[in-house]
């Protein structure tokens, strides 16, 4: 029994350690069959031990939502190091995790023979744990560290296709746009400290910074902390770096991109800012943000013809509807903190999944016929005759991501939008039938790609087209499952988004 | 055991839809055919049986967590009526499918989608829980999608099908609006507690849940000023125009105004609204019939018409009779495109500038066509006689005189333009020598069960007229008798003055017939008024161009350049600033 209790208590930490414990195996194994030559299969075996990694590790996870739900503390000091394991962590945790064991899977087949295939997996297991560990940071600089992680390791990834100069361009914005996010962040923790004396997140919490503090450096911290972190959310004007970034990755690492790497993103910044409060300066920020977000990410969809690109701004206006979600629990509604949560999960399953579907069919197309060109809406004509399964998951990603029943994404903006109504605010009110009516201008860019993709004249790529291995078609269609699942049974989530939403409105102090 | 009923209308279709849509077509295809008919015809006969289950309670609950409510299903009269025309006249339209499909790829594709289309239909009207009527609302759009544009190598027909999506949905915000303020309001989404608690709502609150509902139903009935998606919506194959315009689909913003009539007619103005709505429709569906040349797109226009008949009808309080004009409308529509269906498919054109004296050599469908035509003209002994009349005559006594008037002159012109279509098509001289395919027996089996039905349906308005008093607690109907009904029709002088007009009608046409020997005068200024949907049309193609401009401006925004990108960055740090400082 004791032993029990003390496993559980200790299994997170584990969740982050596995996968950083495999990255340097799994590189070794590449890079020492690579100089003996002695075993062609050495691939095989990278690809194993990272899918394995990640599977390993959900073990321990499972263990600690047991200990969740028990209702125990997690807290761990590694040295002066507090992680400290809420909803959110077990959420974000979640939800990196499922999408990374759907990504080595499908990544398998797609790297196969890529040059640095083994950084490929190395460099993922690494950003895994950043993220993971970001989601439980005890204190602002940590969290500012396990972002910087986080951040370091996308880089290799968007720039994987070194040879490429358009990889290349795409990870140098990243990196430059990415580093000055860094130093505006740095800057905020700067002036928390100078205020507070402390970083401690619970303590800045529960205590606050007493009367001597400035509310005007408050105030620029939190401007900080919005644009620093902000960058990584892909707020608009902050946004520049994203489209290029997410076609130029390779498709697996596209999908950590924008289903894990842009929440942990915004954990980072709600954590950040529940440590300045000041809800009520703040949440209309939040609000505008948002709807700005939904607006400019459909706009910049709408007349895009590259798959890669439009799912790529299709991420800006998702992410307009989390915050709107959010801004809406800074105003009280516990609903809305759940809903931005919920669609956070969501999020990274539409998207995951899309980016993983146009990733096969990038792989079926093009990529076994030798050439790298880009997958564009005229390619997708036909593509269900040759890929019934894909296409049919591919579908379900954008209706889901247009917000159509009965698929997840329409409970998650539901709930968003049931929250800002309850609010009781008529210009709150007013934005979610602003983002309402902006569900319908998505449709306008989803709903022809599906139709293109049943169409009786196939195009000449898909004609040409190559069939896909099942390690792609399965996690592919996991995920299509899990969308059609969650949009048909949406309490399946709800004892974890519901907590979630709770620390958020606890977070952030509300006074309805 | 009406529970058990439920399930079997949503199930059957649905389970139904999979397993079509999952068989393979080409030689598998008399399966997919056999298979789409018998879950259709089973859906049918559940939704039949269901008829003598009705309650006003629910049948079936399901928690779905704090956000979402309890799922509900309530067979009541209205529910039940609606269910058994989505599934009887659905199955009608997947027979003639048969036929008429017969050879078409994708068939899987066509019956998955047509069947999950019925069920999402029965699970709109039978659902209790306002949040789940909209997650149905959505799927019958979604379907109306993918049928719309089933021919989706044809860039028309992909046009019309986000045309219809787009607009439907845009009044769909109308619905979510809708049952957001009232949730936020009564803490509850089922549509028994909005009907009973109405009252105590504050005035603003319930006027704007009842405009906001207006908004949803005019643009899933295609009324006013959201008429513009239905005519293109006829790129869909003809079975699939029949289960839209006659089904499914636009009976689901009828539905939602008369499921509500009781909690907003209180609310100032909505009832007027309601009636202006319903007759300008009425009016702008029948004079852009007048002079269209396309088989469907007339249909189309008159369906317009004919519903704005019934949201008239509703306007004025005459809620029993507008859901009677539904029934009678979903018949003789059903049969007047499964008609036209035959035409098309037999000469393999919808232009009626090329067909002319077909009568002779299509007779069944020529008669079968007749008797649609004179239903939706409105003359005795056809369903649609008795409905329009209990429309007008609620009219003249609950609404204003000249709203009346309007109706009036709508009913004469539809007389016009349904005998001006069918001597087109039927009869005069043959205008191009066309070869023609004789029709299956499966249009004929569907044809002339709704020809049948033309001529009956409203014998049964004793029953019906139970069906919905007995169930519908807040409506406050009275039951009338099929011998009561046709007493009062005959002997209302408004029924008197509507035959005179439907006469003149004919006569003005019989008229100018004599007079030119051209069949196609044109108008310039009125075909383009009535081509551009008086308007709205190019209204609606503004917007969409207007929308297209400003992304690729836009567009213009991602320079590709990292100063300007840093620039985005210290520019919106610098306004984050100030806005903090200033709302400080």
């Amino acid at each position: 029994m004791v032993g029990q209790m003390m496993t559980n208590a200790l299994s997170f930490p584990w969740v982050m350690m596995i996968p950083l414990l495999f990255s340097p195996l799994v590189y070794l194994a590449g890079r020492l069959g690579l100089q003996t030559t002695v075993w062609p299969q050495r691939s095989t075996l990278v690809r194993a031990l990272a899918l394995l990694a990640v599977l390993a590790a959900w073990m321990p996870f499972v263990f600690s939502v047991q200990t969740f739900l028990a209702g125990d503390k997690q807290e761990f000091a590694i040295g002066t190091i507090w992680l400290r394991v809420d909803a959110i962590s077990l959420l974000l945790a979640g939800t990196v995790l499922t999408l990374a064991t759907a990504v080595m899977l499908f990544s398998g087949a797609y790297m196969a023979g890529e040059t640095g295939e083994e950084k490929y997996y190395a460099t993922l297991l690494v950003m895994i744990f950043m993220m993971i560990g970001l989601g439980c940071a005890g204190d602002l600089f940590n969290l500012w560290v396990w972002f910087e992680g986080m951040t370091v390791s996308s880089y290799l990834l968007v720039a994987f296709y070194r040879e490429q100069p358009a990889s290349l361009e795409a990870g140098m914005k990243y990196l430059v746009q990415s580093a000055t996010g860094s130093v505006l962040v740095l800057m905020g923790i700067a002036i928390v400290l100078a205020n507070a004396g402390t970083l401690d997140l619970a303590v800045l919490r529960d205590h606050g910074y007493g009367e001597s503090a400035s509310r005007l450096a408050l105030l620029a911290g939190a401007a900080l902390f919005i644009i620093g972190f902000g960058v990584k959310v892909a707020l608009v004007p902050l946004h520049t770096w994203l489209p290029d970034a997410y076609s130029q990755a390779p498709s697996g690492a596209s999908a950590m991109l924008s289903g894990a790497v842009i929440a942990a993103g915004l954990v980072a910044m709600l954590r950040a800012l529940g440590t300045i409060g000041l809800t009520a300066d703040l949440r209309a920020l939040l609000l505008a943000f948002g709807t700005i977000n939904i607006l400019v990410g459909n706009l910049l969809a709408l007349r895009q013809t590259f798959i890669k690109r439009m799912l790529a701004y299709s991420s800006l206006t998702h992410m307009g509807y989390i915050l709107l979600g959010l801004g809406v629990a800074m105003y009280g509604s516990e609903l809305g903190g759940q809903g931005a949560m919920f669609h956070l999960f969501n999020h990274m399953l539409m998207k995951g999944l899309a980016f993983l579907a146009v990733g096969a069919l990038v792989y079926g197309l093009y990529q076994q016929n030798g050439s790298c060109q880009y997958l564009t809406a005229d390619d997708l004509a036909g593509a269900a005759q040759k890929y019934p399964l894909v296409a049919l998951a591919l579908s379900i990603a954008l209706l889901g991501l247009g917000g159509l029943p009965p698929l997840a994404g329409f409970m998650s903006k539901w709930q968003i939008f049931v929250g800002g109504f309850q609010t009781q605010n008529i210009w709150i009110m007013l934005l979610v039938v602003f983002a309402a009516l902006n569900s319908v201008l998505s449709l306008g860019y989803y709903a022809p790609l599906v139709n293109a993709m049943y169409r009786n004249s196939a195009s000449v790529a898909v004609l040409a087209g190559k069939s896909l291995p099942w390690t792609m078609v399965l996690p592919v269609l996991v995920l299509a499952l899990a969308v059609v699942a969650l949009g048909v049974a949406p309490d399946l989530l709800s004892w974890l988004t519901a907590p979630a939403g709770t620390i958020l409105v606890a977070m952030f102090r509300v006074q309805p | 055991m009406s529970g058990v009923l439920i399930v079997l209308v949503l199930a059957l279709p649905w389970f139904g839809a999979l397993i079509v849509g999952l068989s393979g077509g080409g030689r598998m295809a008399w399966a997919q055919h056999t298979l789409a008919v018998l879950f259709s015809t089973l859906t049918a006969l559940a939704a039949l049986a269901l008829l003598f289950f009705t309650s006003s309670q629910p049948a079936i609950s399901l928690a779905f967590g704090p956000a979402f409510g309890d799922l509900t299903f309530v067979a009541d009269g209205l529910a039940v009526s609606l269910t058994v025309i989505a599934s009887v006249i659905g199955a009608l339209a997947v027979v003639f499918s048969v036929d008429y499909m017969r050879g078409e790829e994708q068939l899987g594709r066509y019956y998955f989608m047509v069947l999950l289309f019925i069920g999402a239909m029965n699970a709109l009207v039978l659902s209790g829980n306002l949040l789940f009527t909209f997650f149905f609302w959505e799927i019958t759009a979604l379907c109306s999608y993918g049928l719309i544009s089933f021919h989706n190598d044809d860039p028309k027909a992909v046009a019309g099908g986000i045309k219809a999506l787009i607009i439907t949905q845009i009044g769909g915000v109308g619905l979510l609006a809708g049952t957001l303020v009232a949730f936020s309001a009564l803490h509850s989404y089922q549509i028994a507690d909005l009907l009973a608690k109405a009252n105590t709502l504050p005035m603003p609150v319930l006027s704007l849940i009842a405009f906001c509902f207006l908004a949803a139903g005019a643009a899933k009935s295609a009324q006013f000023p959201f008429h513009t998606w239905l005519p293109d919506a006829m790129e869909a194959p003809t079975p699939v125009s029949a289960l839209i315009h006659a089904a499914t689909m636009v009976n689901a913003g009828i539905y939602l105004l008369a499921r509500f009539y009781p909690a907003f007619a209180g609310v100032p103005g909505w009832a007027l609204a309601v009636t202006v709505v319903g007759m300008v429709s009425a009016l702008l569906g029948a004079l852009m019939a007048l002079t269209a040349t396309d088989l469907k797109r007339i249909l189309a226009y008159s369906t317009i018409s004919q519903l704005g008949y019934m949201v008239y009808a509703i306007g004025v309080g005459a809620v029993f009779a507008s859901q009677f004009h539904l029934l009678s409308h979903a018949v003789f529509k059903a049969l007047l495109f499964l008609a036209a269906g035959a035409v098309i498919h037999s000469i393999g054109t919808r232009d009626l500038r090329k067909m002319g004296g077909l009568g002779s050599k299509m007779p069944f469908v020529r008669d079968v066509f007749v008797i649609g035509a004179l239903a939706l003209a409105g003359l005795p002994i056809f369903n649609g006689f008795w409905s329009k009349e209990l429309v007008l005559e609620a009219g003249l006594q609950n609404g204003p005189f000249w709203i009346y008037l309007v109706m009036l002159l709508g009913v004469g012109l539809s007389a016009f333009y349904s005998m001006r279509v069918t001597r087109l098509v039927f009869f005069g001289t043959e205008r191009e020598h066309l070869h023609i395919h004789p029709s299956g027996v499966f249009m004929r089996i569907a044809m002339w069960l709704l020809a049948l039905g033309t001529l009956t349906t409203w014998l049964f308005v004793g029953t019906f007229s139970v069906l919905l008093t007995h169930s519908l607690p807040f409506h406050h109907l009275e039951v009338v008798s099929t011998l009561g009904m046709v007493a009062d029709v005959l002997f209302a002088p408004a029924t008197w003055i509507t035959l005179g007009i439907i006469t003149a009608g004919v006569g003005v046409l019989a008229l100018r017939q004599r007079r030119s020997t051209d069949a196609f005068p044109t108008l310039e200024w009125f075909d383009t008024l009535t081509e551009s949907g008086f308007g709205f049309e190019p209204l609606n193609h503004k917007l969409v161009a207007w929308t297209q401009r400003i992304a690729t401006i836009l567009q213009k925004t991602q320079t590709g350049q990292l100063n300007w990108n840093i620039l985005g960055i210290a520019g919106a740090l610098l306004i984050v600033l100030v806005v903090l400082w200033w709302g400080r």
